[in-house]
């Protein structure tokens, strides 16, 4: 009985009233989301949790062979490659669209004319999809590089650049919207309190503003670091990979490569015989972002709790 | 002194109005080039990209008209199914979605705790993770057509949309709805009259993140939808891209245009819910 | 009124999740008929998808049996194969040849007792299995060399006699090159490295090399490493087209093969690598004079080459799903039959692919397919597909496209290229084969 209690005390905005109508049609406001999300989530997951462990190349004929998967992963240069080019894919783009993002929202709440016709551009590049903005941005890229005799796939560099220049293009616009909402959230009294005192703009923006925000540092950040990993179809549409790094025993490193190009392209390379090392690679790959995102929030929500 | 103050103040504002003029141009240039080159001859966008057509290049609407038709699957077709697939997933996940997230915020059973906390942890699943097993499971089942992909996306999608609807029902007050309850509604018409209006809100932000989610999707609809029969936008700008022989650069120019097109209309009309909705979303997240 | 709500809402998510489930089922089962089976085509070639179309649909209307025929887009046939192979009414009939044995091979029915395979003309066009069972047939024979606009090349002051080997077609092309200004046109066409234009190099080109190293060597079946030993010759043509043309360095890589079409078709060069199936291309949509063309072999430096041919071949193959259904199969066999037999058939594949390898093939209207048949009578040899042999082909075609590609806009050395070639063939071997 006690236990009863304690339980329904934990569940703390249970309320009889509501709970036991509402648990009499679970059917209707449960069940259809929660079918679905066995279909288009759970079973796949566990699936393919299930075949990392195994040699297969159409999901119905597979052999068990333990960890042999993960062993291949880990000696596969092509992706420990894409795995610290996608490191450093992320720490730069975490760094370069923050930094512009929360730049361009403070000058607009500056109450400078205009603020809200650039918000809107600067918005936009957002809702046109990875594939298209890859192929735009190649297409610009290569017209300017090939006066210069070269190309967008023929250097790394340009490649890594290209695709930070493409994603601080789509992904700044989103940011700001969100530090446009944390700036206007700063209390107004705090700011005044501040420049009475004496502060100036920059000690202000330091010592009051930016504290303040915290939150919106937190999500950003976030949203960027996952997105960086995550990043496929610009990937994909700007180099795939482009270009090759010749290895004298025959295979190719792809150098501009990311994870998530990487286990698209062993599942689905022409032999068809690394299957099983893709979904392992798969699996590294979602505990990767798994703690990356776990990790980062943790940390800075700690921090803003200090302040 | 206060005056010269002030228009100090007017001076930094109007260099930062022009600093942005500038900036916002340059934003928007990618996107006029495509414009620019969709007016072209195919072999120009290559050799003279920057170029503004001149008479040996400009090619009129016959780009358009070419990518409308061109390869073997018409345009139209495409941005119908992308139409359709978005419109059908983002009602079927905010409807379906915020009924869950009622229930499993009302109702503190194991059932709805482990649903919670599943919706949680998929959140952090990249799509790599299920992209085989997934397209398979989809197949099976027939879910591979636009008429029944939805229920794919509900379910890839469901999590994000839980655990945001989940933290708004948590936030507002229990009495309201007990009231209702005590005037005698059940628990839908609670959900539709009470609730839901509430939610609002939350409701248009979930619903841009699923919008622009969907619509811009490029490997779940290719990898689980029949390719052959159906496309959506970003695979057939893809198939352009990607085929032997037949790239023709001056209707892929157009056909990408012809997509950014609708997006911008949808921006510009719900500009302020858009805006409004991602910073909720964020500010909530 | 609130359990009828209730109701009515259960009713319409209920309907709308089972009743799209159940709809598209129906669609999908709708097309194997249990009783006389159906046929479900994975084609290959885009540029004769409506002609398949039309003539499933014709074979349907005499028959009554269904026949599906899917293309897949230009290079994505193995990955859709791949994802249909694996699903509910998987293809019945697709394309395997020596590239996919390796992958594919466990999934040919053996065609030795089949009609269709007794219709073959020489047994030779078909592919055996290390047990001896024939697991495709070649459908069409296809020839590549150097397309060639005649009035252009006289125009130029030069005649076809001129050419016997590579150093008399570098001469005349150095030549026409040199005094492309003056002409108004250039000598070859500009050597696209996009996607859609690098597989007449990696592939087409690259056949060059290999076909004289496995003939060399006496290779007849999928070898699991190459010497590279004619890569120098390889390197001496690549060197020509790059550089006798108006497109050159960087600019290559994004060069189309509509662009080098083009160019070829308003008459802005001489010489253009492709095949037969350019030829309706260039006099239909260009309006190209038949008169004005003519394919000469690709010359690349070797010892004898006078006597080349042009490269004759096919990669093109059919092989029977032997997981499909019983009734499936059979009807696969019949319409095969049917395609290579009937007057239908026959007329389609000779005006879409050229020269076909059955008894009852009629003779293609393709001048081109002609002139590689006159070739070998004059006592020329012919020079085969060798590039079929190519382990998991993208993979080693994209390595291939990447190195040339560094090497064509000066970052990169011949090396690279060699490494690709070589090295890169033993590792796709082992992966293929792994």
């Amino acid at each position: 009985m006690k236990q009863i209690k304690r339980k329904r005390d934990a569940a703390a905005l249970n309320s009889r009233l509501i709970r036991r109508p509402i648990q009499r049609m679970v059917w209707l406001f449960l069940l259809p989301t929660f079918a679905a999300f066995c279909i288009g989530f759970l079973y796949p997951f566990l699936q393919g949790v299930f075949l990392s462990f195994c040699k297969f190349k159409v999901i119905s004929q597979w052999d068990w062979v333990w960890f042999g998967n993960y062993i291949k992963a880990f000696s596969d240069s092509s992706f420990l490659h894409a795995f610290w080019f996608t490191a450093l894919f992320a720490f730069v783009s975490v760094l370069f669209i923050n930094t512009l993002a929360f730049a361009v929202a403070y000058a607009l709440t500056q109450g400078i004319k205009g603020s809200n016709l650039f918000r809107t551009v600067f918005f936009m590049p957002n809702l046109i999809g990875g594939i298209v903005l890859g192929y735009i941005w190649s297409m610009i890229f290569d017209g300017i590089l090939v006066k210069y005799n070269t190309s967008v796939v023929l250097n790394s560099k340009f490649g890594f650049w290209g695709l930070i220049i493409l994603i601080c293009w789509q992904q700044v616009g989103y940011m700001m919207i969100i530090y446009i909402a944390g700036l206007q959230a700063v209390p107004e009294d705090m700011l005044e309190a501040a420049r009475i005192d004496g502060a100036t703009r920059w000690q202000t923006l330091w010592k009051v503003t930016i504290p303040n925000m915290m939150s919106s540092f937190t999500i950003c950040i976030f949203l960027t670091l996952t997105n960086g990993f995550k990043l496929f179809d610009q990937n994909l549409a700007l180099t795939a990979g482009r270009p090759f790094l010749q290895q004298a025993d025959g295979s190719v490193i792809k150098t501009t490569e990311m994870l998530a190009l990487n286990i698209y392209n062993s599942f689905y390379s022409s032999s068809g015989n690394n299957r099983g090392t893709a979904q392992a690679k798969a699996v590294l790959f979602f505990v990767l972002v798994a703690a990356i995102g776990l990790i980062q929030l943790r940390s800075t929500r700690k921090k803003e709790v200090q302040q | 002194m206060r005056n010269t103050l002030k228009t100090r103040e007017d001076r930094r504002k109007m260099v930062l109005t022009v600093v942005f003029a500038v900036i916002c141009i340059i934003y928007v240039l990618p996107i006029l080039i495509v414009l620019i080159n969709s007016f072209k001859s195919n072999a120009a966008v290559n050799t003279e990209t920057f170029a503004l057509p001149n008479e040996d290049t400009f090619m009129g609407l016959q780009n358009y008209i070419k990518g409308m038709t061109f390869g073997s699957y018409p345009f139209i077709k495409a941005v119908f199914y992308s139409l359709f697939i978005t419109i059908v997933s983002s009602a079927l996940i905010l409807l379906c979605t915020s009924m869950a997230a009622w229930y499993v915020a009302r109702v503190g059973s194991l059932f709805s705790k482990i649903v919670y906390y599943l919706c949680v942890f998929s959140m952090v699943v990249p799509f790599q993770m299920v992209m085989f097993t997934l397209s398979r499971t989809a197949n099976k089942l027939h879910l591979d057509t636009p008429w029944t992909i939805p229920v794919v996306y509900l379910g890839f999608g469901a999590g994000l949309a839980v655990f945001m609807f989940a933290g708004f029902v948590k936030s507002i007050p229990l009495e309201i709805e007990e009231a209702a309850a005590i005037d005698g509604c059940g628990p839908l018409r609670t959900f539709f009259l009470v609730v839901l209006p509430m939610m609002k809100p939350t409701f248009i932000s979930v619903g841009v993140l699923e919008i622009m989610w969907v619509w811009n999707d490029f490997l779940l609809p290719f990898l689980v939808l029949d390719i052959n029969d159906y496309r959506t936008i970003p695979i057939v700008v893809q198939y352009l891209k990607g085929s032997y022989g037949q790239v023709d650069m001056g209707a892929t120019m157009a056909l990408i245009l012809l997509s950014i097109i609708p997006v911008i209309i949808f921006y510009l009309c719900c500009q302020k819910h858009i805006i409004k909705g991602v910073a909720a979303g964020a500010v909530k997240g | 009124m609130k359990k009828f709500l209730a109701l009515i809402l259960a009713l319409v998510m209920a309907l709308s999740l089972v009743a799209c489930g159940g709809n598209s089922g129906a669609q999908g089962e709708g097309d194997g008929d249990a009783a006389t089976g159906s046929v479900y085509y994975l084609n290959f070639k885009p540029e004769a998808e409506e002609a398949w179309q039309a003539l499933a649909k014709t074979y349907t209307d005499q028959t009554g049996v269904p026949v599906k025929v899917v293309t897949a887009a230009s290079g994505e046939y193995e990955t859709m194969l791949v994802s249909e192979m694996d699903k509910d009414g998987a293809p019945t009939l697709f394309q395997c040849n020596e590239g996919g044995v390796a992958t594919w091979g466990d999934f040919c029915y053996d065609l030795s007792d089949s009609a269709v395979y007794n219709e073959l003309a020489s047994k030779d066009y078909a592919l055996k299995n290390a047990d001896g069972e024939v697991i495709s047939i070649a459908y069409c024979l296809e020839t590549y060399g150097i397309i060639v606009n005649k009035a252009l090349l006289e125009q130029a002051g030069h005649s076809l006699n001129e050419i016997t080997d590579f150093d008399s077609l570098k001469a005349v092309a150095d030549d026409i090159h040199a005094r492309a200004g003056e002409l108004g046109f250039d000598a070859f066409t500009s050597a696209g490295l996009d996607g859609s234009s690098s597989w007449r190099f990696s592939g087409h080109l690259a056949n060059m090399p290999l076909f004289y190293e496995f003939r060399d060597d006496g290779v007849s079946s999928k070898p699991a490493t190459i010497k590279g030993t004619y890569l120098d010759n390889y390197k001496k043509v690549w060197d020509l087209y790059i550089t006798d043309s108006a497109t050159t360095g960087a600019a290559l890589l994004t060069a189309t093969g509509d662009q080098a079409e083009a160019e070829f078709g308003e008459g802005k060069a001489v010489f253009y690598q492709n095949g037969t199936w350019e030829y309706s291309n260039l006099t239909e949509k260009f309006g190209m004079n038949p008169d004005d063309l003519t394919m000469i072999p690709i010359y690349c430096g070797v010892e004898g080459e006078e006597k080349a041919g042009l490269c004759t071949g096919t990669e093109n193959y059919w092989s029977v799903n032997k997981n499909a259904k019983e009734e499936d199969i059979k009807a696969t066999l019949d319409f095969l039959y049917w395609v290579v037999t009937s007057e239908e058939g026959t007329s389609m594949m000779a005006e879409q692919f050229g020269a076909c390898p059955f008894n009852s093939s009629k003779a293609p209207s393709n001048p081109f397919s002609a002139l590689a048949n006159e070739y070998v009578a004059n006592g020329c040899y012919p020079v085969t597909w060798a590039f079929n042999y190519t382990p998991a082909v993208n993979d080693w075609r994209a390595a291939v496209v990447d190195a040339l590609s560094k090497y064509t806009a000066g970052d990169g050395s011949w090396d690279d290229v060699k490494t690709a070639f070589v090295e890169g063939w033993a590792t796709q071997y082992a992966n293929e084969n792994a």
